[in-house]
């Protein structure tokens, strides 16, 4: 059976750099346009909306905007949903995580992907009003962009 | 005077935390809410075209943009004087119910469900809907998501899409409902009726027949009288999507009922130095400062403040649900907070068969579904029901559409007063001199603000999202004595 593959470009593309992973999202579907078995969302939601999302998908890559401690603005990060740690026990749908939101569909009893990846760029702050991206963070929209087509085109 | 900081900082944009302010004796003086809720939408609405602000608004909120999509959109009818057909306003509705019924699920079953159906002083390991789920049993768990999913099925067959939907238009709505989507639509409310009654008798069972969480519900801390807000109907009855607003006071009087239009008449809002967030209160009552009772301009927009200020449901078993919750509260008003839960879930009925009552309207697949404005934009004001209060949207044109001013009162900001207010009494109930600052207690004061489901996020994720919390205990000096804390 064909793996089928969904890719979530996440952000908020009002608010600068926030948008990211929309921005990259956008990147690949202009080069894989007649890819078979992938499919490529943009979305703006957060936690239980991405399970909507991944539902009937084998693998699944997150694609977004990440700060860190000691953000270097366009470097690219890559690590599997699990390596976010333990679920984070959400006190309100605003603040329920992808990690979380995960095993929530695992315990619930969900068919979920085998395998969810994040694909990140850091950005230093996603408060910013705008509708375009820092230079450095634009830099690294086709790096990220070519390493997940990279990734596609492995596994098929 | 010491100063406490419970700093749920992470999720929230920019900083936000309470600070508990404990006198020379030890106990708690005061508490603040500080918030830096972001109004930048206000500004970058200016110079776009009116009618994209349907499309902008709703990413102040990934959790609830139908929301503001609705508030927008009807904002715009007003803006282009043009009203919608019939049908565009019942698919409005439908849409609109379906979208309650799926943000009152989840929202019951991983924020309100954990503190009841666990316990407030269970460890903060089953605190939590993975919690609710070994207790309740994996199949609730999965019915939670399946109902939520159904219902979101309906918003993306409305809007062409569930993330972000292109539904609402000036004047009506995108799409006509065809009978194979009116069928469905009628086939999951009657499923979601039967949910909704699963979750009330489950709340009934669990928390309700549990002495210690009813005299929880009925304690002094959780009990707040204030002024209440809310929607209703042409017969004062509950309604998400269109009517008047209604205003009772702490005795449950009728203070005033208005049109979307006059909100300026009605509300003002307060600047303090010491947060970014402005207050907003009644304006022929005054500020009196973070104060509640009748001489006081604080008002609440919650669930329990909509069924306070109606007189009643308009659909029958919900009417039967808002009756028993009155009934088991002593009458109208309720001034328990944890009581909101509980007018959640009766919302949820409510919700559920609207969705049915829409879905089997004669009218809900006539193909007329939009108006085309042809009047100049000026101005407008939208009001909904958002699922954590009023919102309101006012926005003002030139003569060619383009905006030139936009007022956003967010559902939240209603509450913003009230917040913190709640914190502050349940703090002075919970903290006294002496005693070890335990779990229990950090979770008591995190319920007080976490039973209006605070909506201050405008960006829709973060990696991960989580509520830390911290109550940080300076000396008199002012030196960090103890801290308590979690999720950092």
């Amino acid at each position: 059976m064909d793996t089928k593959t969904l890719i979530i470009g996440l952000g908020n593309t009002l608010l600068q750099d926030d948008g990211a992973g929309i921005y990259v999202a956008r990147e690949v579907k202009k080069q894989i346009q007649d890819c078979h078995n992938v499919d490529i969302v943009e979305a703006s939601l957060g936690g239980i909306g991405l399970l909507d999302l991944m539902q009937g998908y084998d693998i699944v890559f997150i694609v977004d905007a990440i700060k860190t401690a000691n953000s270097v603005p366009g470097r690219t990060l890559r690590c599997n949903v699990e390596d976010l740690g333990k679920p984070t026990y959400a006190s309100g749908p605003h603040f329920l995580d992808v990690r979380t939101a995960v095993e929530l569909g695992t315990r619930c009893g969900y068919k979920m992907p085998r395998h969810i990846e994040i694909f990140a760029v850091e950005i230093i702050d996603n408060t910013d009003f705008s509708e375009s991206l820092t230079q450095e963070v634009e830099k690294a929209i086709p790096l990220l962009a070519a390493e997940i087509i990279a990734e596609i085109q492995k596994g098929s | 005077m010491k100063k406490i900081s419970i700093d749920p900082v992470t999720r929230l944009e920019g900083h936000g935390r309470i600070d508990i302010f404990l006198n020379d004796a030890g106990d708690v003086a005061n508490a603040y809410m500080v918030i830096p809720e972001l109004r930048g939408f206000e500004k970058f609405a200016q110079g776009r075209r009116v009618e994209e602000l349907t499309d902008i608004t709703p990413r102040i909120c990934g959790v609830c943009p139908e929301a503001h999509h609705m508030a927008s959109t009807k904002a715009c009818d007003n803006v282009f004087h043009v009203d919608p057909p019939p049908t565009a306003k019942k698919l409005r509705e439908m849409f609109y119910s379906a979208f309650y019924v799926a943000d009152h699920t989840v929202h019951f079953y991983i924020l309100g469900g954990p503190d009841f159906v666990m316990g407030p002083d269970a460890p903060v390991a089953e605190r939590n809907i993975l919690g609710v789920i070994h207790k309740v049993g994996v199949e609730v768990g999965t019915k939670v998501i399946e109902s939520r999913g159904k219902a979101m099925d309906i918003i993306g067959m409305l809007g062409g899409r569930k993330i972000h939907p292109t539904f609402g238009l000036p004047g009506g709505v995108s799409k006509k409902l065809s009978e194979e989507e009116r069928r469905q639509v009628e086939a999951t409310a009657r499923e979601e009726i039967e949910f909704a009654l699963f979750t009330l008798q489950l709340f009934k069972d669990v928390v309700l027949a549990n002495k210690t969480y009813l005299d929880m519900i009925l304690s002094a801390p959780f009990t707040m009288p204030t002024y209440y807000m809310g929607m209703v109907d042409e017969n004062n009855k509950v309604n998400f999507y269109d009517g008047k607003i209604r205003v009772v006071d702490p005795e449950g009087k009728e203070f005033v009922k208005y049109n979307p239009a006059d909100y300026l008449d009605v509300i003002a809002e307060k600047v303090e130095p010491w947060t970014y967030l402005k207050f907003p209160y009644l304006k022929k009552v005054g500020w009196k400062g973070i104060v509640g009772g009748k001489d006081s301009g604080l008002y609440q927009a919650t669930p329990l403040s909509r069924l306070n200020a109606s007189d009643g449901m308009a659909t029958p078993r919900a009417q039967e649900a808002y009756e028993e919750m009155y009934k088991t509260l002593g009458g109208k008003p309720v001034h328990n907070l944890l009581a909101t839960h509980w007018a959640r879930l009766v919302e949820l009925l409510y919700a559920a068969e609207r969705l049915l009552e829409l879905s089997t309207d004669p009218e809900i697949t006539n193909p007329h579904v939009r108006n085309i404005p042809t009047e100049k934009p000026t101005e407008g004001v939208g009001v909904v029901e958002a699922p954590r209060g009023t919102l309101t949207h006012h926005y003002t044109t030139d003569e060619r559409g383009i905006v030139t001013k936009a007022n956003l009162i967010v559902g939240t900001t209603n509450n913003y007063g009230p917040i913190s207010l709640a914190v502050k009494q349940v703090a002075q109930a919970v903290i006294q001199k002496g005693q070890d600052i335990t779990e229990g207690m950090l979770n008591r004061v995190e319920m007080a603000f976490r039973l209006y489901d605070p909506c201050f996020g405008c960006a829709t994720h973060t990696l991960p999202g989580k509520m830390p919390l911290e109550i940080r205990f300076h000396d008199e000096a002012g030196n960090l004595k103890n801290t308590l804390s979690r999720n950092l």
